[in-house]
């Protein structure tokens, strides 16, 4: 089978902030295929926010500084094609969903990008039905995003990025504010836009049960380093490198090294709780 | 402080009125408001502002908040008028005789100085209810393009609206901050006086300002991601545009501010 052609390529990056000596990406190397739903984890401080602005070009370009290498998306150079350009190809969910919403009210909010790109308003008005119901928020349409709930203004903000029809879909721990239900909620509109319509995603997080569940590959980063890449159950499996970058592996991956250590062992190492519990059930039945 | 600015949706006609046309409406009795001299002209232009604020159907309750909010600045400027102002006719008779040098002539107060005072005052009343007149009937969005529209650039309106929709949004913040100093059994801000609180601000504003400059960096790069000033030929999903109502709405308001402006002659 062909490798589909990487729609994000990273070569030899490094990158420090303005006035700092510090790098806080160094040598990045990395592919991402199209349509690949990827998990960036990472203790705080290990460069996961920098690695994503690096994708739209917002670093260097808008936050300054000094990088080295250089990143493609979708064939474009983050450093030469300007940020606006690269909207349009990347759109990107920050943490804080009031710090990115700019309108009172859902429509205006999910237009905002593509009236600044002077898209015409019946173009607009189409584009905003389609993403708004893509992440679930047809009829929302007049509600001031005030009155959203946390995991609702998050999908908002997807939504926002998704009428400028990017071909990546960048989320920098969009959902560490988030109450369990909306965690759920995100992670779920995301993966149906990821199988829907071949969006790649790139998602920094520390949630690992849902990484677990929905993610495709896993890099993980450390001190501004790529120190590892694989599988969920590959990462999750290594209680040596998560020790080591203190990341929690899901609950039932920790009971399942539990287990192990005292000499039950499971035939697949589980990641999420249907896994799990059909491990156990075989171990069980094995024994007698 | 956050009523000042925040929409209230209504079905008034002042509400369904073009946001030109209450932008116009401010500006030009914002203008005939500070030219006018006359206490009575300036009574009335504050009374016909609270009844067009009945018109567009406002809470009483939100003018009343107002009204106590200003309600110490107004007995500021009176003392600080009355007791400066250079006036002749002397209600009050200096503490210190006025032939002594720098300090002389400290405590007269003037029926000049109090006049001058309740004029500043009622132009400050004005104000205030004129303001959330035209910010609690228009959308944000609606106002923006009204400025746009109206020859403002697309950037310096958007900056103009962001940093009204920031007032609530630091409001908040700053609150947050007092309730954590609150728990921590700072109590400043609630029993101590002023040179104390004067003293405290330091911990209030520190916070805040550097939360303040972080929240706008990220803004900037959200506002980036989203392409923010990419074009000049920028689109808007909705558009305004101006009735007859709002030109009948135009013509009545340089009507009535024609007609101030003539009182006011009059009345000197």
């Amino acid at each position: 089978m062909n490798q589909p052609e990487p729609t994000i390529i990273l070569d030899d990056v490094s990158y420090r902030y303005p006035r700092s000596k510090r790098y806080a990406l160094r040598h990045l190397n990395l592919a991402v295929s199209r349509g690949e739903f990827v998990a960036v984890l990472g203790e705080n401080g290990a460069g996961k926010s920098t690695f994503c602005q690096t994708l739209n070009g917002v670093i260097p370009q808008t936050r300054g500084g000094r990088m080295r290498g250089r990143v493609i998306v979708s064939g474009w150079d983050t450093q030469q094609a300007t940020v606006a350009e690269l909207a349009q190809r990347v759109g990107i969910v920050l943490e804080d969903p009031e710090t990115q919403i700019f309108t009172t009210s859902v429509l205006n909010e999910v237009a905002f990008g593509p009236e600044n790109l002077g898209v015409p308003p019946q173009e607009i008005l189409h584009r905003a039905r389609w993403a708004l119901e893509a992440v679930g928020l047809n009829g929302y349409e007049d509600y001031a995003p005030t009155a959203l709930s946390g995991g609702q203004k998050q999908r908002l903000a997807i939504a926002a990025a998704l009428t400028m029809h990017p071909a990546v879909l960048v989320l920098d721990e969009a959902t560490s504010q988030l109450d369990p239900m909306g965690t759920v909620e995100v992670f779920s509109v995301v993966r149906e836009l990821n199988k829907q319509y071949g969006l790649t995603i790139v998602m920094a997080t520390n949630k690992g049960e849902q990484v677990a569940q929905f993610c495709d590959r896993v890099l993980v980063l450390h001190e501004g380093e790529l120190i590892a890449r694989g599988t969920p159950r590959e990462i999750f499996a290594d209680t040596e490198l998560l020790e080591r970058v203190m990341i929690r592996a899901p609950q039932v991956s920790q009971l399942a090294t539990y287990l192990e250590e005292r000499g039950v062992h499971l035939t697949d190492f589980p990641i999420t709780p249907d896994e799990a519990r059909r491990g156990i059930i075989h171990s069980i039945r094995g024994s007698h | 402080m956050s009523t000042l600015v925040q929409y209230i949706p209504g079905e008034s006609a002042f509400h369904r009125l073009d946001p030109r046309s209450k932008i116009i409406f401010m500006l030009l009795v914002t203008g005939v408001i500070f030219i006018v001299q006359s206490l009575w002209v300036a009574s009335a232009m504050l009374v016909t502002l609270i009844l067009l604020w009945f018109l567009a159907g406002l809470p009483f309750s939100v003018l009343k908040g107002l009204g106590q909010a200003t309600l110490g600045i107004v007995a500021f400027l009176i003392v600080v008028q009355a007791l400066l102002y250079p006036g002749e006719t002397i209600l009050v008779h200096p503490i210190i005789p006025s032939p002594v040098p720098i300090v002389g002539g400290v405590g007269r107060v003037t029926l000049e100085g109090i006049l001058f005072a309740l004029l500043l005052s009622l132009r400050l009343m004005a104000m205030v209810t004129l303001l959330p007149l035209v910010t609690i009937t228009t959308p944000m969005h609606s106002f923006l393009l009204g400025l746009v529209r109206m020859g403002l650039p697309y950037r310096l309106a958007y900056t103009t609206t962001t940093a009204l929709n920031l007032i609530p949004i630091l409001q908040a913040e700053a609150n947050a901050i007092v309730d954590a100093q609150r728990l921590r059994a700072f109590q400043v801000f609630e029993k101590g006086n002023f040179l104390e609180k004067l003293r405290a601000y330091p911990a209030l504003v520190t916070p805040l300002v550097i939360g303040a400059m972080r929240r706008a960096q990220l803004m900037a790069v959200a506002m980036d991601s989203r392409a923010f000033g990419a074009t000049k030929e920028r689109t808007y999903i909705q558009d305004i545009r101006m009735r007859r109502t709002d030109w009948a709405f135009i013509v009545c308001s340089v009507a009535y501010v024609a007609l101030a402006a003539a009182l006011n002659y009059l009345a000197l």
